[in-house]
């Protein structure tokens, strides 16, 4: 196992998984960078699922390479430096949040005296302070999931997967999640986030991958995906053949169906930089500008965009 | 190993937290008071008719002749219904001792910490075992102790019964974890169940195949007590729990009596089943090192 930190913290090369003759996985290839804050979107089965774990090595690949930290999964030494929290958190409930933390904690390889100061830290980190000695079956489904996201970072991993997170969070927990993960990746741990709240993996991702019946349709950095030309719709009293010439040297210019009596057109802007120019366009013809508003592509719409909408995916939703 | 006995040490505080132990030992409770009180009924009887008939008895010399099979009996059928108890303990405890973790999503966070797979198998193998050895071993202390209170009968070769009996919950537990890892848990635990009903059936057809000098029953049951051999260790467990006119009485009726063995266990079937509890804990950790989660 390399230890270099210019090592990806995840690659896979035409990694598949067949089941009973399906492939669920088929020929997936992906790149996470070390200290990477990576989302996986794709809607219901496309198998993100499968994918994370063959990552950690829970699913054996049908063929493939994977590597993880660069090293296989297989490799108890790999694993000592993941982080997981599992989609469906069922953890021990006859245990204590401690006492779970603390089994989890051994198990990784922690030493006790470490443990018995890492423990209390992580509880505050979650939400859950002064809470540990609570039996999980008495938790409510945030607190356990709180107590998953406190299991996973405990070892301080070098690479943490987050299988759907704030699935059973409130809006201030979702917000404590993102916070989490923010400082995750300050600290220069990877995280592998695979969330169908897409706006969420919008404020946190610095990479996404689109995936849809196994296999790769987009990926790359936000800006790459979402820096594109940027569709502005602009409301005037009239739309003479000077606005079309004057906006048309702006970017490709589209009219638009009236809006309460007010005609309309959309400009397709390279930089948004060059937004104030439409206004200077629009007074120096002398019309009215009623509106001015940037339709910025967003992960939701470039979601909708790539995955097939016909039939049942449309309406599935993009959870795993 | 620090992680195998990691496993064992969850396995047996799970036991405790769940309250299996509890449950087992007042069951426990109930069950050896419930037969030890038959006993201490029997042993009334038994005295109150010697004075009738105006017996010398002396009750430090033992009994013999047929009241004193009675008590030796009772202790048989006593240990009898302890490997019963014991048998359906191993696999009722351990049916889940991996599906079940795998059913309900918990395998999923413990595989993904450096534990190898095989470690959590021998882990679970591990502290179900001791939970299961240390039942039937009480159990099997307190009922013989309890017979020797009442009735002043100790079997002559009691420790050798009882590690024979511990032997054969030792296998069924090997079995049930194995189960564990290919299976889902009840499917695990009706064909575990079949395969100790398969050892039974073996002692019969043996028995009558004895009885009715049909050398094919005796060639089947042979069959099946090698599939499954708890039903010949607890027959050459019996051996060791009669006394010499015991044995002579039960030769007398040409194995008659399927419950009860009338020779000692054959050396085979000890190494056999030795051997056989091993081999199915290591083909338990092959098997669970290949499944997807």
């Amino acid at each position: 196992m390399t230890t270099s930190a210019a090592v990806p913290a995840i690659s896979t090369q035409q990694l598949r998984k067949v089941y009973k003759g399906r492939a669920v996985v088929q020929g997936l290839t992906l790149n996470v960078g070390p200290g990477e804050v990576f989302g996986f979107l794709g809607p219901n089965g496309a198998g993100k699922s499968t994918t994370v774990k063959m990552l950690l090595g829970l699913v054996l690949p049908t063929s493939g390479e994977v590597r993880v930290l660069g090293g296989s999964p297989q490799d108890p030494e790999v694993r000592r430096q993941l982080g997981f929290l599992p989609e469906q958190f069922r953890f021990q409930t006859w245990m204590t949040a401690a006492e779970f933390l603390n089994f989890h904690g051994r198990l990784a390889g922690v030493k006790a005296a470490e443990l018995q100061a890492r423990i209390p830290q992580v509880l505050e980190q979650v939400g859950l302070g002064g809470r540990g000695g609570e039996t999980l079956n008495g938790y409510s489904k945030g607190m356990l999931q709180r107590a998953g996201l406190a299991q996973a970072i405990l070892a301080r991993p070098r690479l943490v997967f987050l299988d759907e997170p704030t699935s059973a969070l409130d809006p201030i927990g979702r917000v404590e999640v993102r916070e989490i993960i923010s400082g995750l990746k300050r600290e220069g741990v990877a995280v592998f986030l695979n969330s169908h709240l897409l706006s969420e993996v919008e404020q946190v991702c610095d990479h996404v991958a689109f995936v849809k019946a196994g296999e790769v349709l987009r990926s790359g950095s936000m800006a790459q995906l979402l820096g594109g030309e940027v569709p502005v719709e602009v409301r005037v009293d009239r739309v003479t053949p000077d606005l079309l010439s004057g906006l048309g040297r702006l970017g490709e210019v589209q009219l638009l169906p009236d809006a309460f009596g007010q005609p309309g057109v959309q400009v397709r802007l390279a930089r948004q930089d060059d937004l104030p120019l439409i206004a200077q366009t629009v007074g120096a013809q002398g019309l009215k500008l009623y509106a001015l508003t940037p339709h910025r592509p967003d992960l939701e719409g470039l979601f909708l965009e790539l995955i097939d909408t016909s039939g049942e995916q449309k309406t599935a939703g993009v959870g795993a | 190993m620090r992680n195998v006995l990691l496993i064992a040490e969850l396995s047996l505080r799970e036991a405790l937290r769940k309250r299996l132990v509890l449950i087992l030992l007042v069951l426990t409770a109930l069950f050896v008071g419930f037969y030890l009180y038959g006993i201490l009924r029997l042993q009334n009887t038994l005295d109150e008719r010697a004075l009738n008939a105006g017996l010398d008895f002396d009750p430090e010399r033992g009994r013999r002749g047929l009241t004193g099979a009675s008590v030796a009996f009772s202790a048989i059928f006593g240990m009898y219904l302890v490997y019963f108890l014991g048998s359906l303990m191993s696999v009722l405890s351990t049916v889940g001792a991996v599906s079940g973790d795998i059913e309900n999503g918990v395998m999923q966070s413990i595989i993904s910490r450096p534990v190898g797979r095989g470690q959590v198998v021998l882990g679970r193998w591990l502290g179900f075992s001791i939970v299961n050895v240390a039942y039937v071993a009480l159990l099997s202390a307190a009922l013989l102790v309890g017979v020797h209170v009442i009735t002043g009968y100790t079997p002559p070769q009691p420790l050798t019964a009882v590690g024979l009996v511990l032997l054969g919950v030792l296998l069924l537990t090997s079995l049930t974890v194995l189960g564990s890892t290919l299976f889902t848990t009840l499917s695990n635990g009706i064909g575990v169940f079949v395969l100790y009903g398969l050892g039974f059936t073996g002692g019969i057809l043996s028995t009558i195949g004895q009885l009715a000098a049909t050398p094919t029953l005796v060639t089947l049951g042979s069959f099946a007590n090698a599939v499954m051999p708890t039903n010949a260790l607890w027959l050459g467990a019996s051996y060791y729990l009669q006394p010499e006119y015991v044995l002579q009485l039960n030769r007398l009726s040409r194995g008659a009596n399927p419950f009860v063995g009338t020779d000692p266990v054959g050396g085979g079937v000890v190494i056999w089943a030795a051997v056989y509890a091993v081999a199915v804990l290591l083909l338990a950790v092959l098997a669970f090192r290949r499944r997807d989660l």
